[in-house]
């Protein structure tokens, strides 16, 4: 016994670390270089969100939402919008249903791009940080072209959008897209999804199964890549994801590699239905007139859609008040780091590392 | 030999015992100029050229191009407080750096600069002296690791170890290899034996055991692995700071030239080669093997220890072996 607990080291991994994707912790139990036994601490960027939106009218709570997921903030924008509007009843016109599509889909490869990044950080490659970072940043000043905002954007408003597109925004977006294209298809091939070093470090490591998945309630990329195909767009169409075509991208091992793989393939899935969507672009109004204070009477509102990291959804109570009674948010990530007590168990500690990337939590929507 | 040439100079006015002295002094500053403006250049050129690689532009306002970027770095390295742990070791703490420094300034002292005249100091088996002062540094490093008393360090302390001693075996087996091929440890005599053909004629499968052990050795990227900065913060450096973290630099840019240069002398001939002068020959090769030696860490990613002590055991020390019986049949018959 005396024995077992010498070998036994516990270690922090976080909440400082340079690969914990912000404010995470884990107390990890470590026998040589093998993880005995993982526990998730979080909380350390909780900022009582759900409670915030308890005292807040309405509109003012659209930059909180903005800064749930930082790293998708359009997506969740456009989330809490439709939850609002749905609970008040109105019909957002066709021109911002599809630009919002347009900044979900642009938000979503931001996304990705910056886990591509991220998993090239966390296996030490730092090329492939810079070069993430570098894609990413077309596409941010795309977004700050059009909302003035690249983190925290502000763009969709209650009712539909702020401001309608800049001039020879559809030109500069397609040719970045095709910049885009070409470098997932060709850079990013060769410095990490066909790189012999690379494979070494994800293939058969951090194995989602169909239980855990049942278990723990993860969704998005995570179980796309163990093969079961459900994506929200697809599902339940919102938006205009029923006008256009695009494919579910699933892959079939589930582990590190099929992770990163179904994002790759989600970026250039992005970039197909962009265009579409361009092509397709109604005209006329981008908002209806909603004012800035307003009652919703009693209800229950639940809306569900899918964010880069799964599928997120609020729950909404209103009282016939200003504000609401209950916003209850759901974040995809929280649900997704639970597994890792299962996942971590048995692995190296490097792998805890590669593992951790490849599951693309966020804190800042972890704690709310 | 630059020792005999200023023992000479000397000599010619003062008594053997003064000149001696004289000698080894002003070699020791010059040996300690290079150990010290080795990491201080080569660095930017690693800065400059990941800069490239990574669609950055590296240092650019620090002197023209940000050359003096390392010498600034330098400067606010030394004058850094002494901040550490109070549960370290002094003794193993204070002397590690030190130690590996001074590593790094023998191979320099040993190493021909480009012709069999330009060593600081002549020995007749250089080629092993140099192995030597690599194959102590696994010691250090599970020395640092201990000393430091911290989980992080202890475990790239023992990573580090673990891939040292496994790596080390191939590269000696290699050293063995060109020896044998050349009749002698002496780095000139190999290089008067590759005036007719080079040797990665011969051995082009030692050559990539040496390139991939040599990396795995000195610890450079991507099998940084003792040091991971993404899973062991900074590995067994973890406690240092200031000038001892410093000397850690020096270290790691000595030991990647002279990596490279041995690279040069034991398979692209030194410094043979038609028209120009053989120091020129001997450089451009060096800059050439250096450039490439630099960029795989910006182009791979680390592999998992497990895997690359597999990889050493499985694969080079197999591979190096077999390599080495090849070249002892060939010498025999």
């Amino acid at each position: 016994m005396e024995n077992e607990n010498m070998n036994k080291i516990t270690i922090n991994i976080g909440p400082v670390h340079p690969s914990t994707h912000g404010v995470l912790k884990f107390v990890v139990e470590i026998d040589q270089d093998t993880i005995k036994k993982v526990e998730p601490e979080i909380g350390f960027v909780h900022r009582g969100v759900e409670k915030m939106a308890e005292m807040k009218y309405f509109n003012s709570f659209m930059p909180i939402a903005d800064k749930l997921d930082y790293i998708s903030a359009l997506n969740w924008e456009v989330l809490y919008a439709t939850t609002i509007e749905n609970a008040l009843g109105i019909t957002v016109p066709p021109r911002a249903v599809y630009i919002r599509t347009l900044m979900c889909e642009m938000q979503r490869m931001m996304s990705h791009l910056l886990f591509l990044a991220h998993v090239g950080e966390d296996l030490g490659n730092t090329t492939l940080f810079m070069w993430g970072f570098r894609e990413r940043e077309l596409l941010m000043d795309l977004t700050e072209e059009v909302s003035g905002g690249r983190l925290a954007p502000m763009y969709v408003s209650i009712g539909g959008l702020y401001y309608d597109l800049p001039e020879g925004f559809s030109e500069k977006l397609l040719s970045t897209l095709s910049v885009i294209e070409s470098k997932v298809k060709n850079e990013y091939r060769a410095m990490s999804y066909e790189n012999g070093l690379f494979k070494m470090r994800t293939v058969g490591v951090g194995i989602i199964s169909r239980e855990q998945i049942l278990k723990y309630g993860i969704t998005g990329p995570n179980i796309r890549a163990s093969g079961i195909k459900r994506d929200l767009r697809k599902d339940e169409p919102y938006l205009a994801y029923d006008k256009i075509d695009f494919d579910v991208v699933t892959e079939k091992a589930g582990d590190a590699y099929a992770r990163f793989m179904v994002r790759v393939n989600e970026i250039l899935e992005s970039i197909r239905m962009i265009r579409q969507v361009i092509k397709d672009m109604p005209t006329g109004d981008v908002k209806v007139k909603v004012p800035w204070i307003f009652k919703i009477p009693p209800k229950y509102t639940f809306v569900r859609q899918e964010t880069p990291r799964g599928e997120a959804a609020m729950y909404l109570v209103t009282n016939d008040d200003q504000k609401p009674y209950r916003l209850k948010i759901r974040a995809p990530s929280f649900y997704t780091l639970q597994a890792v007590k299962e996942l971590f168990v048995g692995s190296k500690v490097a792998d805890l590392v590669a593992i951790l990337g490849s599951l693309d939590p966020v804190p800042g929507e972890i704690d709310r | 030999m630059i020792y005999d040439f200023f023992y000479g100079v000397l000599n010619a006015h003062f008594s053997s015992l003064l000149s001696g002295i004289g000698a080894w002094f002003i070699v020791f500053m010059i040996g300690g100029l290079i150990t010290i403006n080795v990491p201080i250049f080569l660095g930017w050129v690693d800065r400059k050229l990941s800069g490239r690689i990574q669609a950055r532009y590296g240092p650019v306002y620090t002197g023209p191009f940000g050359l003096l970027q390392n010498v600034a770095d330098v400067i606010k390295l030394m004058g850094k407080r002494f901040i550490t742990n109070q549960v370290i070791d002094p003794l193993i703490y204070n002397i590690v750096p030190i130690a590996i420094a001074m590593l790094g300034f023998l191979m320099v002292f040993i190493i021909p600069w480009g012709n069999a005249g330009l060593t600081l100091l002549f020995i007749p088996y250089n080629l092993l002296f140099i192995y030597i002062a690599l194959a102590v540094s696994p010691l250090l490093v599970l020395l640092a690791g201990w000393g430091e008393n911290n989980k992080y360090a202890m475990l790239g302390g023992f990573r580090g170890a673990a891939q040292i001693t496994t790596y080390e075996l191939s590269l000696l087996i290699v050293f063995i290899s060109v020896a044998m091929l050349a009749g002698s440890y002496d780095i000139s005599t190999i290089v008067s034996a590759q005036s007719g053909m080079w040797y990665v004629v011969y051995l082009p499968i030692t050559l990539v055991v040496f390139g991939i052990s040599s990396l795995a050795v000195i610890e450079r990227g991507p099998f940084d692995i003792p040091e991971a900065t993404q899973e062991l913060q900074a590995g067994w450096k973890i406690e240092y700071s200031g000038i001892r973290y410093g000397l850690f630099f020096i270290a790691e840019y000595v030991r990647l030239l002279v990596i490279s240069m041995l690279i040069v002398y034991l398979f692209f001939g030194g410094w043979n080669g038609p028209l120009l002068p053989d120091y020129a020959w001997f450089w451009i090769k060096t800059i050439i093997v250096t450039f490439f030696m630099m960029s795989l860490r910006w182009v791979f990613n680390r592999p998992r220890i497990d895997q690359l002590i597999k990889i050493g055991f499985n694969w080079l020390l197999p591979l190096a072996v077999i390599n080495l019986l090849i070249v002892g049949a060939v010498i025999f018959f």
